[in-house]
Order: C-alpha cells, then sequence, then structure tokens
C-alpha cells in the first residue's frame, strides 16, 4: 500500500471518547456555522431542470474559478469550507485555461439529455433480415474493428488525465467523465454491430494503432486534449458523417447517426479548450502548432491505413468490383478534402492562426492527386 | 514526447504510394481473409436487445478468456487478428482473476439502461419552493457536503484504473466507465441538492478525506476494488437508504433512490468480484485479510466524522430539541450497527466467514449491538 492512515482508528481513544459523548446527545455542532456562502439556487428554465448554469453562482460557480488553484488540492467540493488536515492527492493540472472551455457545462448536459444504449437503441433485427452482400459486410466488419481501436483511445485519454485534474474543475471532469462513458459505448457498439453481421472481428491496425499510441502519449493535457478532441475527433466526426451517408443498411444509418452526436461532443469540447486556452496564454501558440507539426502525421497514420482506407472504399462505392471501388474513390477524395479542411478551419477558429499554411496536410491531399 | 509512431507517415514514401494505389482502385484486401472465427450473434430476447452476453461466443466470449493474456498488449479488440508490429500499452493488469467479477456483463447493461439525468429526474422546481426549518437545512447541506466529497473520489478512481487493464478485459472496462459517470451523476446530484437548499456547501472533513485518501492510492486493482467496491460503497450504499429513510421530503427520497441504484451495481459488482476471486485464487485468503484490516480502518475513520454523524443524528431525530437528538442518536447508532452487518454479511456471501473473529470492525459491531440492547432500542 502506498499510503496507511496516521492512526489506528480502532485504538484511537480521542475518537472513541467523542464517538461516545455524540451518541450520548453531545453533539459539536462544529460544522454548524460553516464560513461558507448561503445561496438558493433555482431553475432557470423549469422544462430544462437544474443544470450546472443555474449552480453557476457566487462562490460556488465556475466563472470565479481563479486561473491558477492554489488553496484545494484535496477532495473539498468548490465553495465548501476548507479546514483542518485535508489530504494532498497530488493534482498536477491546477490550471483553468490548461482544462476549460465556454461551452463545457452545456455539453455535459447535452451528454446526459442525449444518452443511448446500443443493446436496445440499434435496430440490430433489421441487419439480420436484409444482411448486405458479403464484400461490404466484410468492408464494415473490417472498419468496426478499426473503429474499437480508435474509441479504446478517445475513451483512454480522458480516464488516463481525470485522475490529475484538480477537482475544483467538477464540470470539466464531469464533462469528461461523459464522454467516458460516450466511448464506452461505441466501443460496444462496434463491437456489437461487427458480432451481427456474421463476418467476425478484422484485422487490427499496425499503422493506426502507432498513431493512436502517439496520441494517447502526449506528455500536458493541452497536447493531449488538441490531439485526442480536435484532431482525432475531426476524423472521427467526418468519418462518421461519411459513413451515415452510405451506410448500407437502416442498422448501419442509425449507428452512425448515434455516434455522430457523441462525436460532435468529442470535437466542441476539444476547439472551445483550445480556444479558451490561447485566449488565456496566447504566448503558447507557438508551441501548439510545434505539437501539431509534429502530431499531424498521425492522422495521415489513421485515414491511409489500409484496414481503414479500403473497407472505406468498398463501402462509399457499394462493393469490390472495379467501377465501385472507382466510384469509392472519388467519395473517398471529397471525404478526405472535407476532413483535413474541416479540421483546419477548425483549429484557425480556435486561434491556431495560420495553421492552413502550416500544417503538412493540404500539401499530402494534393500529393494524393486530391 | 513520451512515445513517437515507428513511422513518420508525412515522409514515409510506401505508405504514401500504397495510398495512391489504393485511390486508383488497387486494393490489397488481405484483411479480408484474416484469421478470425466467422459467427453470427443474435439477441436472446429481443425486448432486451442486443446485450454482451448475446456476444460471448467463440474467440469473441469472456468466458474462454485465459486467465492470462499474453498475446495482445494493443488497442486491438478481443478476437481481432493481431499482426506483428502493434504497439504495446505496458498495462499494468493483464490476469483475468484481479479483474473479473460474475455478472460483469450483467451489471455493464444494467447501468446503460438505467441512466438517469440529474438535472431532470429530480423535481428541481418543486425542491426551489420547500422551506425546510433552519437546524434541518444546515444539516442536510452538511450531509450533502461530505457526500459530494465521498462521490469525487469513487470517480476518480475507476477512471486511472481502466487505462491500466488489458484491452482484452472490454466487458470489465465498459464497466467501470458506466461506474465513473455514475459517480460524477452523484456529485452533481448532492452539489446541487446543497445549493438548492439556501444554505449551500458546508465544511469539508479531514478526517474522512485522508481515510479516502487511501482508495485513491491503492497499489493494485485487487486492493483498490475491495477497499471502494466492497467496503467504501457497501458503507455508503447502506448511508443512502439510511438517507433516504431520513429525507426531509419526497423529492429527496427519489434522489436517493435514484443513487442507490447505481452504488447498488457497484457493491454488486465488488462482491462478485471478491466470490471470483476466492472461487479461483483460495490462497489469496491472507492477502485479503491483511488488506481488509487496513480497509476497515478507512471506513471506521470516515464513516465515524463528525462532519457525518452528527448531521445525520439531526436529521434522523428531525431536530436540535434533546427529545430530538434522543431519538436522532437511537436511528444512527442502528444505521451504524446496519452498515457493518450488511458488511460481514456481504463477506459471507463471498466465503470469507472467517473475518468476523479477526475483524476489529467486528468488535465495533457488537460494542454498538450491546449499547443499543442495553437502551432497549434493539433485542
Amino acid at each position: 500500500m502506498a499510503f496507511y492512515l496516521e492512526k489506528d482508528f480502532f485504538e484511537d481513544t480521542d475518537l472513541f471518547n467523542m464517538v461516545q459523548k455524540v451518541m450520548s446527545g453531545e453533539l459539536t455542532l462544529r460544522w454548524y456555522e460553516a464560513k461558507t456562502e448561503h445561496l438558493r439556487v433555482t431553475p432557470q428554465n423549469a422544462t430544462r431542470g437544474l443544470t450546472y448554469e443555474d449552480c453557476n453562482l457566487g462562490s460556488y460557480g465556475y466563472d470565479r474559478l481563479p486561473e491558477l488553484i492554489r488553496n484545494n488540492y484535496s477532495m473539498a467540493p468548490r465553495g465548501s469550507e476548507l479546514w483542518g488536515k485535508l489530504p494532498d492527492l497530488g493534482y498536477t493540472v491546477n490550471r483553468k485555461s490548461e482544462v476549460w472551455s465556454e461551452n463545457v457545462a452545456a455539453l455535459y448536459e447535452e451528454a446526459k439529455t442525449r444518452r443511448w444504449a446500443p443493446a436496445v437503441d440499434v435496430p440490430w433485427e433489421d441487419l439480420t433480415k436484409t444482411p448486405p452482400p458479403e464484400a461490404v459486410e466484410a468492408a464494415m466488419a473490417q472498419l468496426c474493428t478499426f473503429l474499437q481501436e480508435c474509441a479504446a483511445v478517445t475513451m483512454g485519454i480522458s480516464s488516463h488525465w481525470i485522475y490529475s485534474i484538480n477537482q475544483e474543475f467538477l464540470e470539466l471532469k464531469s464533462y469528461l467523465c461523459a464522454q467516458i462513458l460516450d466511448q464506452a459505448r461505441h466501443v460496444e457498439a462496434f463491437r456489437k454491430r461487427v458480432l451481427v453481421g456474421g463476418q467476425g472481428l478484422k484485422r487490427a491496425s499496425v499503422t493506426a494503432e502507432q498513431a493512436l499510441k502517439e496520441i494517447l502519449s502526449a506528455e500536458t493535457y493541452t497536447e493531449s486534449s488538441v490531439a485526442g478532441n480536435l484532431m482525432l475527433g475531426s476524423f472521427l466526426l467526418g468519418l462518421y458523417c461519411h459513413l451515415a451517408a452510405v451506410a448500407p443498411s437502416r442498422t448501419d444509418l442509425r449507428l452512425f447517426r448515434l455516434v455522430m452526436q457523441d462525436a460532435a461532443r468529442l470535437v466542441a469540447y476539444g476547439s472551445g479548450n483550445v480556444r479558451y486556452y490561447l485566449k488565456h496564454q496566447s504566448h503558447q501558440v507557438g508551441g501548439l502548432h510545434d505539437y501539431l507539426d509534429t502530431a499531424e502525421h498521425c492522422l495521415l497514420g489513421l485515414i491511409g491505413s489500409p484496414e481503414c482506407l479500403e473497407p472505406l472504399l468498398i463501402l462509399s462505392g457499394g462493393g469490390t468490383s472495379q467501377e465501385q471501388v472507382q466510384n469509392g474513390s472519388r467519395h473517398i477524395s471529397r471525404f478526405l478534402r472535407k476532413t483535413v479542411s474541416e479540421y483546419l478551419e477548425r483549429c484557425e477558429h480556435a486561434g491556431l492562426a495560420g495553421r492552413t499554411q502550416r500544417s503538412r496536410l493540404p500539401q499530402y491531399l494534393q500529393q494524393l492527386g486530391i | 514526447m513520451a512515445y513517437l509512431s515507428t513511422i513518420d507517415f508525412f515522409d514515409d514514401k510506401n505508405f504514401l504510394d500504397r495510398w495512391r494505389r489504393n485511390l486508383k482502385g488497387e486494393l490489397d484486401l488481405s484483411w479480408m481473409h484474416a484469421k478470425t472465427e466467422k459467427l453470427a450473434a443474435t439477441p436472446e430476447n429481443p425486448r432486451r436487445g442486443l446485450t454482451f452476453r448475446d456476444l460471448d461466443k467463440g474467440t469473441y466470449g469472456f468466458t474462454d478468456l485465459p486467465e492470462f493474456e499474453r498475446h495482445n498488449r494493443s488497442f486491438a479488440p478481443r478476437g481481432a487478428e493481431l499482426p506483428e508490429g502493434l504497439p504495446d500499452l505496458q498495462p499494468a493488469v493483464s490476469q483475468k482473476g484481479e479483474v473479473w467479477a460474475y455478472n460483469t456483463e450483467g451489471y455493464y447493461e444494467e447501468a446503460m439502461t438505467r441512466q438517469w439525468n440529474a438535472t431532470l429526474d429530480v423535481p428541481w422546481h418543486d425542491l426551489a419552493k420547500t422551506e425546510l426549518p433552519d437546524e434541518i437545512s444546515r444539516a442536510y447541506s452538511q450531509l450533502l457536503t461530505f457526500l459530494t466529497e465521498v462521490e469525487m473520489i469513487a470517480t476518480d478512481v475507476p477512471a486511472e484504473w481502466m487505462g491500466k487493464l488489458n484491452n482484452n478485459f472490454t466487458e470489465v472496462k465498459n464497466f467501470m466507465a458506466t461506474q465513473v459517470m455514475d459517480e460524477a451523476r452523484h456529485a452533481e446530484v448532492f452539489r446541487k441538492r446543497a445549493l438548492t437548499t439556501g444554505y449551500g456547501l458546508m465544511k469539508a472533513s479531514p478526517q474522512n478525506e485522508m481515510s479516502l485518501k487511501q482508495i485513491r492510492d491503492a497499489d493494485s486493482f485487487a486492493e483498490m476494488s475491495l477497499s471502494l467496491h466492497l467496503l467504501g460503497e457497501g458503507f455508503v450504499l447502506t448511508l443512502f437508504r439510511f438517507s433516504e429513510y431520513i429525507s426531509p421530503t419526497e423529492a429527496d427520497k427519489k434522489m436517493f433512490r435514484l443513487v442507490m441504484q447505481d452504488e447498488a451495481r457497484h457493491v454488486g459488482y465488488g462482491v462478485q468480484h471478491l466470490k471470483w476471486v476466492m472461487r479461483h485464487f483460495p490462497e489469496k485468503r491472507e492477502i485479503i485479510h491483511k488488506h481488509l484490516d487496513e480497509a476497515e480502518n478507512m471506513v471506521f475513520g470516515g464513516g465515524y466524522a463528525l462532519e457525518v454523524t452528527e448531521p445525520f443524528i439531526i436529521l434522523a431525530g428531525k431536530g436540535l430539541k434533546k427529545e430530538n437528538i434522543e431519538q436522532g442518536t437511537k436511528i444512527t447508532a442502528m444505521f451504524q450497527l446496519k452498515q457493518m452487518e450488511e458488511y460481514f454479511e456481504r463477506l459471507d456471501k463471498c466465503g470469507l466467514g472467517e473475518r468476523r473473529k479477526m475483524s476489529k470492525l467486528h468488535n465495533a459491531m457488537e460494542l454498538t449491538r450491546a449499547s443499543l440492547q442495553e437502551a432497549g432500542v434493539i433485542r
């Protein structure tokens, strides 16, 4: 064990005497006059319920959070009275602008209201009644194998950081929890999609996993967020949109529409986080550009992996004949152009001015003849 | 940089050439012949939908998972073909017995279908109109502050461990994901309720927090699960049940019923995990007892913190007058007794009945029982 309590409470006569006193009716009431703000929050809009935004008041609100948290390293909720010897939990992310985004409370609320369950919200039985052609089904099985690898990473990024983030950033941590659940749901949904189709899982992708491990290994929260939420999120959002458009079955259409909603939140948070970060730490823009200069090749590693690209070509064209694959290729060229340009636009809007000129992605597309 | 891909995709000519060939229509399609099992899963019960249990087949299933995962250390989903060159994610836990529990997949599916929303599922509008007596409001706000504190630890800890588990333990990782969200929702609902009392949050509890730090700093998944799922959440489950009983309004009762559902699942996982360990690794019995010695110290210290005991007495007795406090202490002692009894009953079910003879917590339980008998509260 890494941590032992300072006392064996079973042998602590002070505690024993105190408990006896209290249980005989002599309360200390040492908490009764807590030095905290008395206020009452109410739902601003009854149909929307009581949101975190409604609770954004006085010393309890997130607007009053300082940029640097210096006084609370414990699990005490923000706004409560801190006294006595509270533990230091070893948080390493204590700066608001590193993690915050103006939309974080809204995204958390949205994630809860738009929850879905793959077991019951996807019409799996349709797939068994009207299965897609074998080659198309095999392509879907390969793509969903690949998508599980991606979802494992988007889930891993949030779960890796939550533990290190100061508890004062409650709404942000709550949102990350929702993101973990969203991504676990994607792992589940894609696994179920493959195994219903009859083809079984296909091949894991070495190139994609190399890229994914690099993204997951980002050293700071900001780098992790820009690579995992903004860059990887943009790719996944674009891909889900595309797959919904070319879905070979009603089951797939529904599935990709549902995962798209969740991925849109990932991107919205990632963009908002970078925007907030650069608004408050504008001198860091160069560092973030430098990081992306190195990390953007991961996007190629994902899209260009044969385990992603080849099934995507088949699904987009509707089969494996020469004509179908070429038709698929036209679709994919459009998808690549759109995905890269949307990602770069998001970077620019978030404050990474000049990213479009600096990024090697457009030039790479040109090399591909796109 | 902590890790760089073994390939620089911008500069890898082979990668670019293959991509070009693909776009021209030249496909390799070797993945189509992946050496994996072909099978089709179907929902056993259409009303329940397609569950993880329906997927428990062949190489994709969890029943036949080997005890030691020796092959997959990557992001690859269980059952996929694993080509050479996949990265090693250095998972800290690759042994099934360290994490597995009977019915993990069932707990996961239940969690997914019983997700609720703290923003909408508690009648906040009614609560906003409810005026509680001053001493009840203060006591309730203090209890809610304590509960918010507790829930925070239960959010961080499973999240931290998820990343350390081998990717083949899909159902466990997914269950942990639901727990993370459940606990975030609990922290949210207790905070929101405290802020609707008109008193806001009250005092943090150093004694409780110091105790809970032990869960956060657990060295192994097994230690963490015993401390968190079995002990910590077991005690909190009883606390929720009694909190529902002493709640000042119907809306509050509803809130506690909702959190109780979630908490029962987490405790269920802890119990079923310990059962699994006891059945498959009886040699771990001594290690478990050693860990329980310290974990029981943790719940004893945290559970007797005055920031929870005193408000509980006031809420249970419905006031601060002498007769209220008298009534409140009786109910509180009953509650504390129940917490301990339920814990030992859970251990009995896991095959650790001998714990009663060696546990200091068991002595504390017997003392509490004797004092209640002496006061004529119980027989």
